[in-house]
């Protein structure tokens, strides 16, 4: 008799959950609004959902509120944590608070400032200090001022701010004009310059497809010296964030991690140790940015052919 | 603008001059537009006293010479076409926007129409005499064939070339919209420019006189039969002053 109570109340919670279930997924994968991000989200979902069985959500969401969602249990991963861009939420969340944690693989990553081939070998901007030199960087001019203009990046990108550090401790702020603007409108202008062979210099980061469909090259400058770095941000000092910082060397050398929530870890072991083994290739992280972006695959679409032809990997990840 | 550009073997070369472009604000996107059609309605009759120091590069002479709008004017009328350079053609274009988007550049006096195989067409335009006043991403938002062009209010109380057509002009050969217009819009609010043709086109190439885009008529109503509705326009930063400098 107990025992057909306990199948029958069993039974009642099996029902349970499984209502449970059709309503809420049992992860949620939030997705950034870059290529790489939007498809490594994806194969995130459908590699878990094929592996381990689980129901896998991808929700669109930017980063803070991504990290956010992790800290207070409501977001599961976030695919691709960028730093040193973000060394700031990492402490606060990974380090202070201990509700993130990151996958131990890395993704190498660069970000500096980049020109069309055309513009290092015609006009001679191959480095850093050539952008305070306002003879060759008036031939970057678009708007009659006599003065250059380059795309430091998106007005909401962590980059952007250090990239405005950058060049006021480089000081080519003297000589060129900053210009903070959406990633599409600057990726068009790269390509109408590479048609007409017209110089452009701009922030760039890889993996990026832009290096796949153009010949780019990034600047020479000084190699980051973690002593000369230093980065006060917005968030930290309004008023005086800018006087109080300097960076006239190169970005340190950057990367990306997949980052999960403490609780999921211990919710879902096996998640953890498959996000843990996620080893995408620079390569690979390209290749998804170009079939995103340059051919318009739909991100599910993609990850799903991705998974299709990368069981070897998902094995290996799910050992 | 200090593009240079070649047009073909036995044209010229031309060399836009170096204007110094004001800055404006987002909100200020209206109050310019609105003069930008003021501009545009005087195109339609009066000549404008042209400011640019454009300059032409004399194959035959090696010499930079003056340009203007009557010099340029003189050339289409022995040519009877604007410099190959202008003309439509298609170009290898290599980006990730898909096609039938429409990229302007407006420093170089360009408008591209993405096509599949890494190719777009080119077409000439003309843009605003302070460059092209502004940018960013819009969509087409709806089209007009031979459109009607209706006076601001105020161009019709000190202008009265204007007045007469305060009722709104119809659509036909000297209307300075042209052949067709294509409504620019973001999300679902009219931002008041507009590409559109011009019984102007000697004008294509050139800093003239609104902040709208002209095309020639026959090359806007190429452009108008091959795009759809909520087509993606990106304005380009170059040339434009509307975003921020830092």
């Amino acid at each position: 008799m107990t025992r057909n109570v306990a199948l029958h109340l069993s039974g009642t919670l099996m029902l349970l959950v499984s209502c449970g279930t059709s309503f809420a997924a049992d992860l949620v994968v939030g997705m950034p609004n870059w290529p790489s991000g939007q498809a490594s989200a994806n194969i995130i979902k459908f590699g878990i959902e094929k592996e381990l069985g689980l129901d896998v959500e991808v929700r669109e969401m930017g980063t803070l509120t991504i990290f956010a969602g992790l800290d207070a249990g409501e977001v599961d991963v976030h695919p691709e944590v960028w730093l040193p861009n973000l060394d700031s939420l990492v402490k606060r969340y990974v380090d202070d608070k201990k509700t993130v944690k990151l996958s131990p693989k890395e993704v190498a990553a660069t970000q500096g400032m980049c020109a069309t081939r055309e513009t290092a070998d015609t006009y001679g901007i191959k480095d850093i200090a050539d952008l305070s030199d306002p003879e060759k960087t008036s031939v970057l001019d678009t708007d009659g001022d006599g003065q250059g203009e380059i795309w430091i990046g998106a007005e909401t990108w962590s980059s952007t701010t250090i990239e405005r550090i950058r060049a006021e401790s480089y000081g080519y702020t003297k000589t060129v004009k900053l210009l903070e603007m959406p990633e599409d409108l600057a990726m068009a202008a790269v390509d109408a310059a590479s048609a007409t062979n017209e110089p452009i210099v701009f922030y760039c980061y890889s993996p990026h497809h832009v290096f796949d469909l153009h010949d780019i090259v990034q600047l020479t400058e000084p190699k980051h010296d973690d002593g000369k770095w230093k980065i006060v941000l917005p968030s930290d000092d309004p008023a005086g964030w800018l006087s109080k910082s300097s960076a006239p060397v190169g970005w340190p050398p950057s990367h990306f991690q997949i980052a999960f929530a403490t609780k999921t870890a211990e919710r879902l072991p096996k998640v953890a140790s498959f996000l843990s083994r996620i080893d995408f290739t620079a390569k690979e992280v390209t290749e998804m940015s170009y079939a995103l972006q340059v051919e318009k695959q739909d991100p599910a679409a993609f990850a799903q052919k991705w998974i299709a032809t990368h069981e070897d990997r998902l094995e290996s990840w799910t050992k | 603008m200090k593009t240079d550009w070649k047009a073909g073997p036995n044209e010229l070369m031309l060399k836009m001059s170096q204007l110094p472009v004001p800055y404006f604000t987002l909100s200020s996107r209206a109050v310019r537009g609105i003069a930008a059609c003021l501009a545009l309605a005087l195109a339609a009759g009066v000549t404008l006293a042209y400011a640019a120091e454009t300059q032409i590069f004399d194959p035959k002479t090696h010499k930079w010479v003056e340009y203007d709008r009557k010099k340029a004017r003189s050339y289409y009328a022995a040519h009877k076409q604007v410099p190959e350079t202008f003309r439509r053609q298609v170009v290898k274009f290599k980006t990730a926007e898909k096609p039938g988007t429409i990229i302007i550049d407006g420093n170089q006096h360009f408008l591209y129409l993405v096509q599949p195989g890494f190719t777009a067409i080119r077409y000439g335009i003309g843009v605003g005499r302070e460059g092209f006043g502004w940018a960013g991403i819009v969509r087409v938002g709806r089209t007009a064939e031979w459109p009607t062009w209706t006076p601001p209010a105020e161009m019709v109380a000190r202008d009265p070339n204007a007045a007469k057509w305060a009722g709104g002009q119809p659509g036909g050969p000297d209307n300075p919209l042209g052949a067709r217009a294509l409504y620019l819009y973001q999300g679902n609010q009219d931002t008041i420019y507009r590409i559109h043709g011009t019984p102007e086109p000697w004008t294509i190439g050139l800093d003239v006189s609104s902040g709208c885009i002209r095309m020639n008529n026959d090359d806007i109503t190429d452009l108008h039969s091959r795009i759809e509705v909520g087509a993606k326009v990106i304005v380009l930063m170059q040339g434009a002053s509307l975003y921020k400098g830092v």
